[in-house]
């Protein structure tokens, strides 16, 4: 038995091209390659980033006034790279209020964050020699629901009259309610959410704000630890990448579309058809087509399971 | 591959004893597996977690860079063995799904009891706050209560009457009280109060305070002006008749000033910022998948 089917979507192949899979892969190399470098012993070196320096300034400040550091990993739905990017973050944060005795507050929108988070400040206390100034309860779920996280959040600024707070990950609409209660109290903040709409809120609220990629860069910025480092070298490489596609599309772009075609697509005979010269439209320029190629009909032929019945049949 | 594809280890009738069996069966192996890990010593712990965190990551690898089979209908057997394995990837992705839903749901069981610590501690401590303790926990065991009373009074046929508020009962009243007459309402009282807070925001970030600041408070002004429909309209329209044809002066109109600032300035800054977002989260995903990152506090 054969079934004979023509359907266009569902392959990725066919909706990116081949390039967006091989510039993946590319980037990934790219950081790959640095990671094993900085291995290898290669001084790398980081730009200044003025919100991490004032990390240290922040938990200092705490300290001098009694008062708790409290640390938000972002509303994140699960722990993914910039939950536990935030974490990391926060490790380092936690380490330096370990040091000077200093009570932390973590708190976290998802159960799984908690978990995690939880166990990270607990190691960051052991191996600082300093496990029995580890409270359990600074790390602490709140509600998985954005709007009761947003209260019990605010209501702890409130009422521990934290000295400093930090906000790094994954942040919606409660970014300004969390960076307003703050700032009321005289708190000073560290921001970064990698939603770009609430990096304006936070910009307008908060002392010192990491904008875009400088959040990714923090935990390689403060331990300096060669894989970290190696990895944001990578990462420039493969920024550099996609700054010169985007001028080399832009110039070659503009070049094809100053030519003139005879190639238009027939989508009745789902073929292309010579006709009499025209402009090249914008969609059916070369570069256009290396990331969104052209989606044409075609046939599969497939056998069916002799065994197969069908559900409900 | 294939068999692995057919066979459902839980393909019992719901309810059954040997459903119930290969649930306990299933829970006590993952209680183990969590208790041995826990004894072994961190050594011998890393790559068995590294190992597991590479495995889960290569399946959404492979799924994000495996050739998708097209037009794939039920019943039908792959045509090569690339096929096989996009086929493969497909037919387990909801049981991946599913395993991480089971380990979440472990996962909030381990919220709330954090939560609890927390409160009955405070409770127990007669603190000054703890009237809030009890308002939360009575609050959580109410909303578990009669939330699950409610969802399991419309299963089956009962589920198409309940559409009606007339055939509801008690337990129905007391859900839709508690999530809809008071939790959906606090949650939009706590939204609203960013009206609030935006405007004190916006004040301390508008001031003129240096020459990056003006510039702010100039483009913000522009854009907030163009958005007021009668402004707009006066503006643009003093502008064309002063404008006369000419189409250069037409620009500035003060629509046509914001639509430039928003399409120049503001979409190819949020385009730059979510380049390096990406990439950013492109090297953290590596790292964990291949478990290159030292957490803890390492310096």
């Amino acid at each position: 038995m054969t079934a004979v089917l023509a359907q266009v979507t569902g392959d990725q192949y066919r909706d990116t091209g081949w390039f967006g899979v091989f510039l993946t892969l590319l980037l990934c190399a790219f950081i790959l390659i640095n990671i094993a470098r900085a291995r290898g012993g290669k001084d790398l070196y980081i730009r200044r980033i003025a919100g991490l320096n004032a990390i240290d300034e922040a938990v200092g400040r705490a300290t001098e006034m009694g008062r708790p550091v409290l640390m938000v990993p972002g509303l994140s739905d699960t722990v993914n790279a910039i939950a536990f990017q935030a974490l990391n973050i926060f490790t380092y944060v936690s380490r330096v209020a370990a040091r000077f005795a200093n009570p932390i507050l973590l708190c976290c929108y998802n159960a799984a964050v908690y978990t995690l988070a939880q166990e990270m400040i607990r190691d960051t206390y052991q191996k600082e020699g300093l496990g029995d100034r580890f409270d359990q309860d600074s790390v602490r779920f709140v509600s998985d629901r954005q709007f009761a996280f947003a209260a019990g959040v605010s209501g702890l600024i409130m009422r521990e009259q934290t000295a400093a707070t930090f906000f790094l990950g994954e942040f919606y609409a409660e970014s300004l309610i969390f960076a307003e209660t703050a700032n009321s109290i005289g708190a000073i903040q560290v921001a970064s959410s990698t939603e770009t709409t609430q990096t304006p809120f936070f910009i307008a609220a908060c002392d010192y704000v990491l904008i875009g990629d400088e959040f990714y860069a923090a935990s390689a910025y403060l331990t300096r630890q060669p894989i970290l480092v190696g990895s944001l070298v990578g990462q420039d490489w493969a920024k550099l990448t996609v700054i010169f596609l985007i001028f080399a599309g832009v110039i070659w772009n503009s070049v094809a579309g100053q030519t003139r075609t005879t190639r238009v697509w027939n989508a009745t005979k789902k073929a292309y058809e010579d006709v009499s010269e025209r402009p090249m439209p914008p969609d059916q320029t070369a570069i256009t087509n290396l990331f969104i190629p052209r989606k044409e009909a075609i046939t599969v032929e497939r056998t069916v399971d002799p065994n197969f019945t069908p559900e409900g049949g | 591959m294939e068999l692995l594809a057919q066979a459902n280890f839980w393909l019992e009738p719901a309810g059954s004893p040997a459903l119930y069996t290969k649930l306990i069966f299933a829970l006590l192996v993952g209680f183990g597996v969590i208790g041995l890990l826990m004894v072994a010593p961190p050594a011998a712990r890393r790559p068995v977690v590294a190992f597991a965190t590479f495995l889960a990551g290569l399946y959404w690898v492979m799924l994000y860079l495996w050739p998708v089979p097209i037009a794939r209908e039920p019943g039908q057997l792959p045509r090569d063995g690339v096929e096989s394995v996009g086929f493969f990837l497909k037919d387990i992705n909801s049981d991946v799904v599913s395993f991480t839903v089971i380990l979440t749901s472990f996962m909030l069981g381990l919220g709330i009891y954090s939560l609890m610590r927390i409160h009955v501690g405070r409770i127990r401590r007669h603190h000054e706050d703890a009237f809030f303790s009890w308002v939360l926990i009575v609050s959580l065991l109410l909303m578990v209560g009669f939330g699950y009373a409610d969802w399991s009074s419309r299963l089956g046929e009962r589920s198409a009457l309940l559409e009606l508020r007339d055939n509801w009962g008690f337990v129905n009243y007391a859900r839709d009280f508690l999530f809809e007459g008071l939790l959906q309402q606090m949650d939009a009282a706590m939204f609203s109060i960013i009206a609030f807070f935006i405007m004190s925001a916006a004040y301390r970030a508008f001031r003129v305070r240096s020459v990056e600041a003006t510039i702010l408070l100039a483009t913000a002004l522009i854009v907030i002006l163009s958005l007021m429909g009668a402004v707009a309209f006066e503006w643009d329209e003093g502008v064309a008749r002063m404008a006369n044809g000419n189409p250069l002066l037409l620009n500035l109109q003060l629509t046509e000033i914001s639509q430039w600032l928003r399409n120049t300035f503001q979409t190819s800054s949020l385009r730059g910022i979510a380049f390096g977002v990406g990439i950013g989260a492109l090297a953290m995903g590596l790292r964990i998948w291949l478990s290159l990152e030292r957490t803890g506090g390492s310096a």
